[in-house]
């Protein structure tokens, strides 16, 4: 702010922009993203015969589009109350998510998809709790966190916030939905680290998370059969095998018969199948891409229809629009996470600051999962890319998400 | 950067999590690199391999035409009705939706869903495992394709029905091409087909070509065959998905020329989606059309050889006739019988492999004969350069000895010189002047002719025949009885027709040894485009022989009489209205304990007598006399070349050639 007063030609656009009630810059990123996702969303889908039969109000980029107007008006409403009343309420909402975490895991209420519970269905649509519960934890731990940094040195405090991260971690996990899980432990970790939790806590249990982890791995990966193995979901065991190169045969029993080894040979290569069409769409696009709706992977059905356009989406993108577009959409979202930074910078307090971080690093985790997913930098785990990915839950939450930026964006220091 | 300003200088917590932020998109942003832009190549390479197939597209294979440019050989399209499986692709999911079993179940539905009047009987898919769907998937695939099938028999009037193995077969290893369920449809069902509602039948026509010989069996031995061989050619693309049928040449022309007549094949790749379903089709090398091949061959004049042996000897005559313009070399007409059908599967296996008719060989080139008195004149010629007097008399006693073989001459007794000796074919003069010459003269003249080599024919079904060289006479193991049976063409001796019209083309033109001529020139299909024709030369002078004109003059005199002189024993060949000079040949196939087993007969002419043109050899396994199986044959072929000798010529010139014919005759 002070440098931008020294520049004369800046000095406009910064009053205008302290005078804005929102930050306008997010706003317009993120309509950058909805614009590309509902391009991307039809061309996905266009090129399915059960998907081009549908009238255009039942199509899948009609209903993102729907569900984008949904979300604006849900940002809006989150906007409109002062986040320190959302935030007296967070318990109250923490809480009521951990209850529907809890009922969709019972059978008969939770819809199981894709071997997975992870809907509850309300008739017209489905509801993913996970989704609302990532950001009622943010609340919750953020109106936790925001008390004084006196009180966050004691281990009780450390043990708590760790508890408040442990149970709607341990409850998505097993639902199974590994990613939304796995995303709720960065975002947790970098609020108590800006909230000013000691180092030493920190380290520690990064120390004990990094110990399990490789535990964990190494006995997925590398147990021979008859060991005892931690009880994963195999499809899960299989996502890892497949991302760090094993062999399903080095699994086989010692009396399996060739035809065995050929089946298992087969299993592999129809597991790696996902990640390898990515890769191949992804790479096949080069630095220029090949058009909108002109990508062979997509449209010719390489790159399976199912989650062509949800999980990889990002594949899509990068093999019609290239490199550039890869760029293109890393830039826009790196303005929403900066901008969000800004925000959390600007916090008139630490409640403020902390909800603004822990959203930020929720995105954040969204993306580089994701998308790392699609150049295999990371496994696959089912995460939407937000705002670019069909479905409801996902932009729902992201648009809530923003909402809270922007209210205390609104309620910021100086304004 | 604007959005960086506002982290508070004191906040390091905050900055920390933008360089981590940072340093996250700044990975993504690499690796994207990598992937995108470095890698991107090796990415393109993996799509192709999975999403393209590739197809070798054989060229429109060259012309053989003779050398009027009539048409021996042609590739002309031809139409299947073929299966576009990508087409059918929504019938078949169709029908699967239709087989599926559903089962009528009452549904629990949620109450306020059921207040707004949802039904609560519902029908609900039957869970299927993978098996039962994959075969109701392929249930559904052949009962469509089946479907389509029949509905093309029907408006095609001919009932077609699907062939579900070989469909299936079709479609697991080719199903990004046309499946053909009818193939080369005649006329009235291509137009039928044309005329037909054009809806979305996925079933349409597929042009290929195919070989087609609009003469027939005619100089069939020569065009050869074609057998189906996709292979690639050197300098082509090696690999390829899938190959449309090709044809190569196995002999004759087609095989001879093989490499301009089949141009060069092209490639196309066809896009396919990830089950393998055509998409589209770019051409990437279109295919070169092969040359035409204009033989020297005259089809009027072939047709009329093959004509005349079937006509006297009918078709299952095992024999072969030779044409050739003594002054080019260029070969008009050669004839072998029994003949076989070019289109090489419609032979019956029991024809062509019969052992007696063995229609597969080209008897013209393609095999040994003991040339018997045809061989004569060669003798003669050595002789005369020996030092022989043609007028001294050798005295015929009524049969001679050919070492211990006391064999008969078939000339009345009586005194012979050279002239009489060639007209009335006397053995015993020709043993008598041979072992006079002595084998060395005899090998030494017959390798001027090149006799026991092959003449160089581009057909691929050549035999050297057998000739004793020099140093072989020489040899101790060489008897003079060896000398007295080559000295009437039998024996040590093997020839072919076609060696025997070079040599009396020889004694025709006055001692040039000429290379025959069978192919004149190769050209374009396209005569804008492919280059200019690449002609080959007209008369290839092989040798000359070292005998004088006038020794040769003798010989074409005393064949002259042969044929003219009534007692002659070539006079059946004889034309009114051309001089003819020939030899009669008869040689006897013994077996081991001595006894005639057969006979070959031949023979051996050229004419006009004054400016020699045309040499015809007519050769017949089994045949009689040389006089009486051959010659009446070479009449015919005689007659056929003046009668088109004559259409040839304008009208004042023809009446004058007639007139000039008739006051020499």
């Amino acid at each position: 702010m002070k440098r931008t007063i020294e520049t004369i030609p800046m000095v406009d656009a910064s009053i205008h922009a302290h005078m804005s009630p929102l930050d306008r810059l997010q706003l317009a990123a993120l309509a950058g993203l909805m614009v590309i996702g509902t391009l991307f969303v039809y061309s996905a889908t266009a090129a399915n015969p059960a998907v081009a039969d549908l009238p255009w109000f039942d199509q899948s980029w009609f209903k993102q589009i729907v569900w984008y107007a949904l979300g604006v008006g849900a940002g809006a409403v989150v906007c409109a109350m002062d986040y320190h009343v959302l935030a007296r309420w967070s318990v109250v909402a923490y809480w009521a998510a951990i209850f529907f975490l809890v009922v969709v895991l019972v059978p008969g209420l939770g819809t199981v998809r894709f071997g997975a519970r992870r809907w509850i269905d309300l008739g017209p649509f489905q509801f993913q709790p996970s989704e609302f519960a990532k950001l009622a934890f943010i609340l919750a731990l953020a109106n936790f966190l925001s008390r004084p940094s006196d009180e966050l040195r004691s281990p009780a405090a450390f043990w708590k916030g760790i508890g408040l991260l442990l149970l709607p971690f341990t409850l998505i996990l097993k639902e199974p939905d590994l990613g939304s899980a796995l995303v709720l432990l960065p975002t947790g970790l970098v609020m108590m680290f800006v909230a000013g939790t000691p180092k030493r806590y920190l380290l520690k249990l990064a120390g004990v998370v990094g110990v399990l982890a490789a535990l964990f791995l190494a006995d997925v990966l590398f147990a021979p059969p008859g060991w005892w193995q931690i009880p994963v979901e195999s499809y899960q065991r299989d996502r890892l095998l497949v991302y760090f190169g094993r062999d399903y045969t080095d699994f086989a029993p010692p009396n399996a018969t060739p035809a065995d080894l050929q089946r298992l040979r087969q299993q592999q290569l129809d597991d790696e199948y996902n990640v390898r069409q990515a890769l191949i769409s992804v790479g096949s696009g080069g630095l220029m891409g090949k058009g909108w709706r002109q990508g062979t992977q997509n449209r010719y059905g390489y790159l399976p229809r199912a989650v062509a356009h949800n999980d990889f989406i990002f594949s899509v993108i990068a093999e019609e629009e290239g490199f550039v577009g890869s760029v293109i959409v890393l830039t826009l979202y790196a303005v929403v996470l900066f901008t969000g930074l800004r925000i959390a910078g600007r916090a008139r307090d630490r409640l403020g600051k902390l909800v603004a971080v822990g959203v930020v690093t929720l995105l954040f985790s969204h993306v580089f999962i994701n998308i790392g997913m699609n150049i295999r930098i990371m496994p696959v785990t089912g995460v939407p890319l937000p705002l670019l990915s069909y479905g409801g839950s996902s932009v729902l939450g992201s648009w809530i998400a923003v909402g809270l930026m922007q209210n205390i964006h609104i309620h910021r220091k100086g304004y | 950067m604007l959005i960086f300003d506002e982290l508070k200088k004191n906040d390091p917590q905050l900055r920390a999590v933008a360089i981590v932020l940072a340093g996250g998109l700044l990975w993504l942003l690499a690796g994207l690199w990598w992937v995108q832009v470095v890698s991107a190549r090796e990415y393109q390479s993996h799509l192709e391999t999975q999403s393209y197939r590739t197809i070798r597209i054989p060229a429109i294979r060259g012309k053989i035409l003779d050398r009027k440019g009539r048409v021996l050989a042609e590739d002309r399209p031809c139409y299947d009705v073929s299966l576009y499986l990508d087409d059918l692709r929504d019938q078949f999911r169709e029908e699967y939706a239709r087989l599926r079993p559903v089962r009528i179940v009452t549904r629990a539905a949620p109450f306020w869903e059921l207040w707004l009047g949802a039904p609560s009987v519902v029908t609900q898919r039957v869970r299927l495992a993978q098996s039962q769907m994959d075969a109701l998937t392929w249930q559904a695939r052949c009962a469509v394709a089946g479907a389509v099938a029949a509905r093309v028999g029907q408006e095609l009037g001919r009932p077609l029905t699907l062939n579900t193995q070989d469909f299936e077969r079709a479609y697991e290893q080719r199903r990004a091409l046309p499946y053909p369920i009818m193939e080369n449809l005649d006329p009235a069902q291509m137009a039928r087909f044309e005329e037909r509602d054009p809806g979305n039948l996925g079933a349409d026509l597929e042009v290929l070509s195919e070989r087609v010989y609009p003469q027939g069996t005619t100089a069939a031995h020569v065009l050869g065959y074609l057998r189906e061989d996709d292979s690639s050619a050197e300098g082509e693309f090696a690999f390829f998905n899938y190959r449309l049928p090709d044809y190569r040449g196995v002999v004759g022309v087609e095989a001879g020329f093989d490499k301009e007549l089949r141009g060069r094949a092209g490639a196309a790749e066809v896009l396919v989606n990830n089950l393998g379903y055509r998409q589209s089709e770019t051409v990437l090398v279109p295919p070169e059309p092969g040359h035409n091949v204009v033989l020297t061959l005259d089809l009027d004049l072939q047709r009329a050889a093959e004509e005349s042996l079937a006509r006297h000897l009918g078709a299952d005559a095992r024999g072969a006739i030779v044409v050739m313009d003594v002054r080019s070399g260029d070969v008009l007409a050669m004839v072998s019988s029994p003949v076989i059908n070019p289109i090489y599967h419609s032979n019956s296996p029991a024809y062509l492999n019969d052992p007696k008719l063995r229609p597969q060989i080209n008897r013209a080139t393609q095999q040994n004969y003991a040339p018997g008195s045809i061989f004569k004149p060669v003798v003669a010629l050595a002789a005369l350069e020996a030092g022989l007097d043609p007028e001294a008399l050798v005295d015929n006693p009524g049969y001679v000895y050919v070492g211990r073989r006391r064999i008969r001459d078939l000339a009345a007794p009586g005194q012979y010189n050279l002239r009489r000796a060639i007209i009335h074919s006397s053995n015993t003069y020709f043993v008598t002047i041979g072992l006079h010459a002595g084998a060395a003269n005899i090998a030494r003249v017959g390798k001027e002719f090149h006799l026991g080599e092959r003449t160089g024919l581009p057909t691929r079904q050549e035999t050297a025949g057998i000739f004793p060289t020099v140093n072989i006479v020489r040899r101790a193991s060489w008897r003079p009885g060896d000398t007295a049976n080559l000295s009437i063409g039998q024996g040590d001796i093997a020839v072919t027709p076609m060696q025997m019209a070079v040599v009396y083309a020889a004694i025709a033109n006055g001692g040039t040894v000429l290379w025959p001529r069978l192919v004149a020139r190769i050209e374009p299909q396209d005569p804008d485009r492919g280059g200019p024709a690449s002609v080959f030369p007209v008369g290839v002078v092989r040798d000359r022989l070292k005998a004088p004109s006038r020794d040769l003059e003798l010989l074409r005199d005393a064949m002259l009489a042969e044929t003219e002189d009534p007692e002659g024993t070539g006079h059946a060949a004889a034309v009114p209205g051309l001089h003819i000079c020939g030899k009669t040949g008869t040689a006897q196939i013994m077996n081991e304990h001595n006894q005639e087993i057969g006979r070959t007969t031949w023979f051996a002419s050229f004419a006009p007598y004054e400016h020699p043109r045309y040499a015809v050899v007519v050769m017949v396994e089994n045949g009689t006399f040389g006089g009486t199986t051959c010659a009446p044959i070479a009449h015919d072929v005689y007659e056929a070349i003046l009668k088109e000798e004559r259409a040839a010529l304008p009208q004042t010139a023809r009446d004058e050639t007639h007139h000039r014919n008739d006051s020499h005759g």
